[in-house]
C-alpha cells in the first residue's frame, strides 16, 4: 500500500519532470504545489479550527471557568469539553490535518530520492518502479530519461547541500529553510491574548520547535527536500494570505497582531 | 490540551525518524566492489573495506577503524603493482590503503562527489572514475597527473590499452582520452546510459552496453560503430570478452554469448533473475551471478555445468582467484557477504563481517 502511493508519487514527479524539459528542481516546485493544492480543503479545515479554538481561547465564557476552577483541574477539564461541545469545537481538529500531512511529506521525500536515481541502487529501483501507463502515455521509457538531471540552481538535489566560501560549507538552502519555515508559523499561527491559553504555548513551541527541525532535515537530508520544504512554506503562507489569515504585524519586533487585538477586543465586549 | 501538545510533538518525533529511516536506507545506495591478488580478497563492502585471506577465509584487516556508515565504500578497489589498494568511498575521497596492512598510504579528496566506479590502474598511472563528471588520472603518490571532465556522472570504470582511456558516462557518451595527457581522442554518443564498463578487444574494437538494451561494438581508433545489437532489455553491466565471444546478460534474466566480430547471437540462456553484473570469463568457464540468488558456472557453448544457489542477491562480478572463484552477495547483515567457490562449484569458505 505505501509504496504503491511512493510509486504513484514517483510516476507523477516523472511526467511532470518530462513535461518541464527534464529540470528536476522545477518539477518538485510543481509537485509540491500539486500536493498542496490538493490537499488545500484539509489545510482550510485546519484555519478554520485553529480560528474557532482561538476565538475559544479568547472568550470571556472560557475565561471566567478557567477562573471560577482555577483550583480544580477535573472540574476544569469537565467544563472545557462541555463548552467544546456546546459551541461545536474539536480540540483535535486543527491538528489531524497537520498529521494527515505528515505520510504525504514522507511519501514526498521518498518519492524524489527514488526519482532523482541519484546512485545504482535507486536508479534500478526506479526502472522497476516506472509504470508501463507513464511509459505509453508519454511514448518513453526510463532509457529516455536516465540520466536524470539532479542538478538545480547551485544545488545536487539527491545530495546534502552546501555552499563553500572561502573553504567553509555553508548550509545556505538549510538556513532558507529554517527562516521560511519560522516565517511561517510567525505569520500563520493564530493569536491570542489569554495568558491562559495553552494552544497558544503550543503554537509559540511550535514557532520555535518546526524551524529547527526542518532545517536539521535540510541539513542532512538530499537538497531536493530542502526545496519541497521552501515552497511548501511558500506556498502555505500564499494559501493563508488568500484565505485572509496572514499576520504580517507578527513579524515585527515589539507589535501585536491587529487581528488579536481585535479579536480580544470584540470578545471582551 | 496537554494530549494535543504531546500529539503534536511525538508527530514531529516520529516524522523525524521516519525521514532518518528513509536517509539511512539511501546510504546502501550500491553494492559491493571485489578484486583479489595472490594472498587476499578485497571487498568494499559497505562501511569498511576488507582483505579477507583466500586460503582460510578469515579478515586479514578492515577499514576504516571505525565503521563508515554515513560514507560507505562500494566502489571496486584496485591494486598497484607497489602494493597499494586504491579504493573510493562515498566521502569523496579516494583512498591509498596498504595491501599488508590496511594502513593508509594516502587520500586524494579533490573529487567532489562519490566513487561508485572503480579505478583503473595502468603502468604508474591510476584513472579514477566520479560521480562529479570527472576522470581523474593521479600518480601512485596521489599526485593529480589531470582531470577530464565528461560530460555526466562517471560510475564504472574506465579501460585502457595503455595508450588511451575508455570510459562510458550516464549521459550516453563514450570518451577516449588520451592516457597520458587526458586530451579527447574521440567521442561518441548512444542510446542510453553506459552504467557498466567496456570491453576492449585485441581486435582494436570496444564493446559498450546501454542502458537503452543495447550492445555496440565501435573501432576503438575512430569511435565508428562497426555493429550493434538489441538484447531483449536493460542491460546494467559491461560485457566481458574471450578470443571470439562477447558475453553479456539483461534485467530480463537472459544471457547471451555474442560474435565478436558480426554481433550475431551464437547462443542464449534463461537464468533465473536479473543479470545485474558483468560475467567472469574463467578459462574454460563463464561466471555469473544473478539477482535471484542463483551463480552458473557455463561452459562456452552455453551449457550449465554447475549452478549453485547463494543467500543473496548477486550483483557484483565474481572474481578469479587461482583455483576459486569468489562471488560477492548482498543480504542481510547475517549473511556472508563473500563466498568461495572451487571451479566444481563446491564452497570452500564464505565470510560474514564480525560486528
Amino acid at each position: 500500500m505505501w509504496e504503491s502511493i511512493v510509486n504513484i508519487f514517483v510516476n507523477i514527479l516523472l511526467l511532470i519532470y518530462k513535461f518541464v524539459g527534464g529540470n528536476f528542481g522545477v518539477a518538485i516546485i510543481l509537485f509540491t504545489i500539486l500536493i498542496r493544492l490538493v490537499t488545500h480543503p484539509l489545510m482550510a479545515s485546519q484555519i478554520k479550527s485553529s480560528t474557532k479554538m482561538t476565538e475559544f481561547q479568547s472568550s470571556k465564557q472560557w475565561q471566567d471557568i478557567q477562573k471560577k476552577y482555577k483550583d480544580d483541574k477535573e472540574k476544569l477539564a469537565q467544563e472545557q469539553m462541555n463548552l467544546y461541545k456546546e459551541l461545536g469545537i474539536s480540540p483535535f481538529a486543527s491538528c489531524l490535518p497537520t498529521f494527515i500531512q505528515f505520510p504525504i511529506i514522507i511519501a514526498l521525500y521518498q518519492s524524489i530520492m527514488r526519482a532523482m536515481a541519484a546512485s545504482p541502487t535507486q536508479l534500478l529501483v526506479l526502472t522497476r518502479v516506472v509504470s508501463p501507463l507513464f511509459s505509453s502515455l508519454l511514448h518513453v521509457n526510463m532509457a529516455d530519461l536516465v540520466p536524470l538531471n539532479s542538478k538545480f540552481l547551485w544545488m545536487n538535489l539527491g545530495q546534502p547541500e552546501r555552499v563553500y566560501m572561502f573553504g567553509v560549507g555553508i548550509p545556505l538552502l538549510a538556513i532558507i529553510v529554517a527562516v521560511t519555515t519560522y516565517i511561517q508559523s510567525k505569520v500563520t499561527l493564530p493569536p491570542s491574548t489569554n495568558p491562559g491559553d495553552q494552544s497558544a504555548t503550543m503554537n509559540k513551541m511550535m514557532a520555535i520547535y518546526m524551524p529547527l527541525l526542518l532545517g536539521y532535515f535540510a541539513l542532512t537530508f538530499a537538497s531536493g527536500l530542502s526545496v519541497y520544504f521552501i515552497t511548501g512554506n511558500l506556498v502555505g503562507i500564499a494559501q493563508y494570505a488568500l484565505l485572509g489569515k496572514v499576520h504580517w504585524e507578527a513579524l515585527l519586533p515589539g507589535r501585536k497582531p491587529a487581528l488579536q487585538t481585535q479579536q480580544a477586543g470584540r470578545k471582551s465586549k | 490540551m496537554k494530549l494535543k501538545h504531546f500529539l503534536m510533538i511525538g508527530g514531529l518525533l516520529v516524522l523525524g525518524l521516519l525521514l532518518g529511516g528513509c536517509a539511512s536506507n539511501l546510504s546502501a545506495s550500491s553494492w559491493a566492489g571485489m578484486t583479489a591478488d595472490a594472498d587476499n580478497a578485497y571487498i568494499a563492502g559497505g562501511p569498511f573495506v576488507y582483505a579477507v585471506n583466500l586460503q582460510t577465509g578469515a579478515q586479514v584487516w578492515r577499514f576504516p577503524s571505525k565503521a563508515s556508515t554515513a560514507s560507505p565504500f562500494y566502489a571496486t578497489p584496485a591494486l598497484t603493482s607497489d602494493g597499494q589498494v586504491i579504493v573510493g568511498g562515498f566521502d569523496h575521497k579516494l583512498y591509498s590503503l596498504s595491501a599488508q596492512s590496511g594502513l593508509q598510504n594516502w587520500v586524494f579528496d579533490q573529487a567532489h562527489d562519490r566513487w561508485y566506479g572503480g579505478p583503473l590502474v595502468i603502468n604508474e598511472t591510476i584513472y579514477a572514475p566520479n560521480a562529479d563528471y570527472n576522470l581523474y588520472a593521479l600518480d601512485l603518490h596521489g599526485n593529480l597527473k589531470w582531470t577530464f571532465e565528461a560530460d555526466q556522472s562517471l560510475w564504472a570504470a574506465p579501460v585502457s590499452d595503455g595508450q588511451r582511456v575508455y570510459l562510458g558516462t550516464l549521459g550516453r557518451k563514450v570518451y577516449a582520452v588520451d592516457a597520458q595527457t587526458g586530451k579527447l581522442a574521440w567521442e561518441k554518443t548512444l542510446d542510453g546510459a553506459i552504467l557498466g564498463s567496456p570491453a576492449l578487444g585485441t581486435d582494436g574494437r570496444l564493446y559498450v552496453d546501454t542502458y537503452a538494451g543495447t550492445v555496440v561494438a565501435l573501432d576503438a581508433a575512430s569511435g565508428e560503430i562497426r555493429w550493434q545489437q538489441k538484447a531483449s532489455a536493460w542491460i546494467w553491466a559491461g560485457p566481458t570478452l574471450d578470443a571470439s565471444q562477447l558475453y553479456l546478460g539483461d534485467s530480463n534474466g537472459s544471457f547471451f554469448a555474442l560474435d565478436t566480430a558480426s554481433g550475431q547471437q551464437t547462443w542464449k540462456q534463461a537464468l533465473n533473475g536479473s543479470v545485474l553484473s558483468s560475467p567472469l570469463s574463467n578459462g574454460d568457464t563463464i561466471v555469473v551471478g544473478t539477482e535471484g540468488g542463483s551463480v552458473y558456472f557455463l561452459d562456452h557453448n552455453g551449457k550449465a555445468l554447475h549452478t549453485l544457489t547463494v543467500t543473496g542477491k548477486v550483483y557484483t562480478t565474481p572474481v578469479a582467484a587461482g583455483t576459486q572463484v569468489l562471488v560477492a552477495q548482498s543480504g542481510d547483515a547475517t549473511q556472508p557477504i563473500l563466498v568461495a567457490y572451487d571451479l566444481d562449484g563446491a564452497q570452500k569458505w564464505a565470510f560474514t563481517p564480525a560486528k
